[in-house]
């Protein structure tokens, strides 16, 4: 086991450096360039300044190997967008994005595994059905859509619940203000995600109830309950797992499209602001973070397959 | 410059007006509806005003509070309330006093002495004095600061401290523009707090906990989300009415609209694409603004097909900009009459006819210099070359794009063929139009309400990005500048106008008014862009309905 671990930190130190060396070359081959040099009212001396300022000016390979010996140094460098460092300027939005991706991500999960396995035990059946067509609609239906439709529904028209923010300003952090914010947010995050995860499921679990150990399990005089659950669902579970694996990135880098519509101060915005003004150090930053966080779930992900199937065990 | 804003907004928009009755009809409010709106606000100012309350304005990114770093809208908007200059505009948009009670120039104009408002103190209780002033004017041509109003004080020479309250500013040469440009983005920022380091690295001034003069202060940041302001008590002008502004950071049109029409913003600015979804809504009210801002074809005077005046003439005669006023800007915008925008109206010379939609006039100008019309109807030179160039236009703002597409249409018309290549802004720019790379582009300058056009006209100067240059205009925009009579400054712009319908530096399409969305819970709004508007912000009041 901790062969596979160490193994496992040695490959993901050098995905990183990878993922980090190719975006560097992608963000720098970007056209355009830091939006603080893209006023055309900067005279020349102005945007040399500025360019010697943030380094600019030094070919890029040197720009590479400055920004990879101060990383190495635990420095993720200074934001051209913000003048502030990256770290304290991602500390900031981190905590809404783990909020609002968690909750979605809880309520897919909640949502989309029983009714997946409901759906499996009698296909064709009522909540087979109706289960489909939703999981049908939210799949096809375009997240900003639903987000403004939602918006216009209970924020605009009935005004039950706030149009965006993450909390109301000035309100001094009560929990119900904060639900309040986050539940069309994480209601339209979850939506695409349950739709998902319940057709995976269903699929996986009709594919297992189907199997000749389940037979037996009944056959020996199992409760169905224990069928369904003890035998059947943790068989079922090993290609939710993934699919749940796969989602799980989301919660360090953030759903920019939802963050957009409700104006949730989190990482998804941050990335495409960051993004669009060209902010070199600020998408090394959050790249690096996602990278990290990507590898982590799939480690994680290995991990619950040993729990889940024994004979994946790497000390088996 | 303002950012270009997501481009599924027309998408959503369409497709929400096609579903769910909640959207709204379609129509725009027509200018005269405007108008009364704009005397009903102005009005009730005059009324009792009530004191207390919340505003709520919309922003669209996280701020840098410093006025002589941060050139981007955000910043702008917050550092116009809490860092006052030596003076503001007034709804002619000439200097008025703020920080300074009085200022005398200097005979020769090479000086002027500033006597500061006594009293003053910073919103940490320190006393504001003449050596803020000066430490801020020794940044502001500090080519080591990062400063970005260093080209706007290029003409500054330095700041003498005479006693406590008096302050001069020295210049190199006379300069007209001054009074303007102070009352125009520059903050005094406090000494005491910020000497000694780089003005970029006072990241805990900058981001979280700026000092100024305004009538509010910085309460709370949070980034990416909210920064709120509360009443400043020992606000040197009249008390501010309202308790609190906050700015909440909704990037997205949609959800400005949005957040809007459920009461929880109190003032946006929407571009005409976005009227539909803010006319005729319980509680807003529309008010439109002219600004400093004239939008235009830059055609590249260096590649020979624009060289000629007369080729920028016809061309400037085969574009419908009534079409495009009506049609793309849905009438808020004036038509022009050269660079120098309407709203400087001491400037504008009105008398002067607006260049006509003639696309007979404009074949018969461009045959004449040589382009003649081939059997398929488009243009050629002696040589068989055709007349076809591209056309650049940044992406995402329907605006601009349904301009550009408008242009190609209406050259289209004569036998020019376009082509139309839109890009981010900041590719538009730092790829194209700053190492002169293109044949022609859409864009805009936005600028102090100054008709000083210097800069952008002056043959040579760094943003005279369409190279062009006539020795006339060269020595009128050098003139203007040094000349501080205003009878003789306006006599000068005057002429600059009448030699841009003879020699078009650029094809003006139009000179925009701002809309702003507002809610009818808020008063006392001066008729200023929401920028210079914020320089009042002690005067805005909210009143339940």
């Amino acid at each position: 086991m901790w062969g596979f671990l160490l193994r496992r930190l040695g490959h993901a130190a050098l995905v990183l450096l990878v993922v980090s060396t190719v975006t560097f070359a992608i963000v720098h081959a970007a056209p355009g360039g830091p939006s603080l040099l893209a006023d055309p009212k900067l005279s020349v001396a102005e945007r040399e300044a500025i360019e010697s300022r943030l380094g600019l000016d030094q070919p890029i390979p040197v720009q590479y190997a400055r920004w990879l010996s101060r990383l190495v140094r635990g420095d993720l460098g200074n934001s051209f967008l913000f003048e502030s460092s990256n770290v304290s300027t991602i500390r900031s939005r981190l905590p809404n994005t783990l909020l609002l991706a968690g909750t979605a991500l809880m309520l897919t999960m909640l949502v989309a595994i029983p009714l997946g396995a409901w759906s499996a035990e009698r296909p064709g059946g009522w909540i087979d059905r109706v289960c489909n067509a939703f999981a049908f609609v939210a799949m096809s239906v375009p997240t900003f859509w639903l987000g403004i439709v939602l918006v216009l529904v209970f924020a605009v028209h009935w005004q039950l619940l706030p149009a965006g923010g993450a909390s109301t300003v000035g309100v001094a952090g009560s929990v119900s203000d904060r639900l309040r914010h986050l539940t069309l947010p994480a209601l339209v995050l979850a939506t695409v995600g349950t739709a998902e995860l319940f057709r995976y499921t269903r699929a996986s679990a009709r594919g297992v109830f189907g199997l000749a150990f389940v037979r037996t399990a009944r056959a020996k005089g199992v409760s169905e309950r224990g069928v369904r659950w003890r035998h059947g669902m943790r068989n079922a579970l090993l290609p939710i797992v993934t699919v749940v694996g796969l989602q799980l990135p989301r919660l360090v880098g953030g759903a920019a499209i939802t963050e957009t519509v409700f104006s949730w101060p989190g990482m998804g915005r941050l990335g495409i602001e960051a993004a669009l003004a060209r902010d070199y150090p600020l998408v090394m930053a959050i790249t690096l973070l996602v990278s990290a966080g990507v590898l982590v779930c799939s480690l994680l992900v290995d991990l619950a397959y040993f729990a889940l199937d024994p004979r994946a065990h790497p000390d088996r | 410059m303002t950012t270009s804003r997501a481009a599924w907004c027309g998408m959503t928009l369409g497709a929400l007006a096609a579903v769910t009755s909640l959207a709204c009809e379609g129509g725009e409010k027509s200018a005269a509806d405007s108008a009364r709106s704009r005397r009903l606000a102005t009005d009730s100012v005059a009324g009792s005003v009530t004191s207390g309350g919340v505003l709520r304005i919309a922003l669209i990114n996280d701020p840098i509070f410093d006025p002589v770093i941060a050139p981007d809208l955000g910043s702008v908007m917050l550092n116009k309330i809490i860092f006052p200059g030596l003076v503001r505009p007034d709804e002619q948009l000439r200097p008025t006093p703020d920080l300074a009670a009085s200022w005398t120039a200097a005979d020769d104009g090479l000086s002027y002495t500033f006597a500061l408002r006594p009293g003053i103190t910073w919103h940490d209780g320190a006393p504001f004095s003449a050596r803020d002033v000066k430490f801020t004017f020794d940044q502001i041509i500090d080519p080591t600061s990062g400063s970005r109003l260093r080209s706007d004080f290029a003409a500054v020479a330095g700041t003498d401290i005479l006693d406590s309250l008096t302050v001069r500013i020295r210049l190199k040469t006379p300069f007209a523009p001054f009074l303007t440009l102070l009352g125009y983005n520059t903050g005094i920022l406090p000494e005491h707090l910020l000497k000694g380091a780089p003005l970029t690295q006072a990241t805990d001034f900058n981001r979280r906990h700026p000092v100024g003069t305004g009538p509010f202060k910085v309460e709370e940041v949070v980034p990416g989300a909210s920064v709120s302001l509360v009443r400043n008590p020992r606000y040197y002008g009249a008390p501010p009415h309202l308790d609190r502004i906050v700015f909440k950071i909704v990037s997205d049109v949609n959800a400005q609209v949005a957040q809007l029409r459920a009461g929880e913003l109190d003032l946006i600015t929407v571009e005409p694409a976005t009227l539909a979804s803010v006319h005729d809504v319980k509680g807003v009210t529309l008010l439109q603004v002219p600004v400093v801002q004239h939008y235009y074809v830059a055609f590249n005077v260096a590649r020979p097909m624009f060289a000629s005046p007369v080729v920028r003439r016809a061309l400037g005669m085969a574009v419908d900009r009534n079409a495009i006023i009506k049609g793309v800007m849905r009438g808020y915008a004036d038509a022009p009459r050269g660079t120098i925008p309407v709203v400087l109206r001491a400037f504008f010379d009105d008398s002067i006819a607006p260049i006509p939609y003639a696309p007979d006039s404009a074949r018969a100008l461009l045959a004449s210099v040589g382009w003649t019309a081939g059997t398929d109807g488009t243009l050629h030179n002696a040589k068989g070359a055709p007349f076809a160039f591209s056309l650049l236009v940044d992406k995402g703002n329907p605006t601009r794009e349904q301009t550009a597409l408008a242009v190609q249409q209406d050259l289209r018309k004569i036998g020019i063929n376009v082509t139309l290549r839109t890009m981010e802004f900041s590719a538009l720019v730092r790829d194209h139009v700053l190492p002169g790379k293109f044949d022609a582009h859409v864009i805009w300058w936005t600028t102090p309400p100054d008709p000083d056009q210097y800069a952008f006209y002056h043959t040579g100067q760094d943003n005279n990005n369409v190279r062009w240059s006539n020795r006339t205009a060269d020595s009128l925009l050098s003139l203007g500048r040094v000349t501080m009579d205003v009878a003789k400054r306006r006599a000068i712009y005057r002429a600059f106008q009448r030699l841009e319908m003879d020699d078009p530096p650029v094809l003006v399409l139009f000179y925009p008014r701002e809309i702003q969305a507002v809610s009818t819970r808020l008063h006392g709004l001066p008729s200023l862009g929401i920028r210079d508007a914020l320089r009042y912000s002690e005067r805005f009041s909210i009143r339940e309905p």
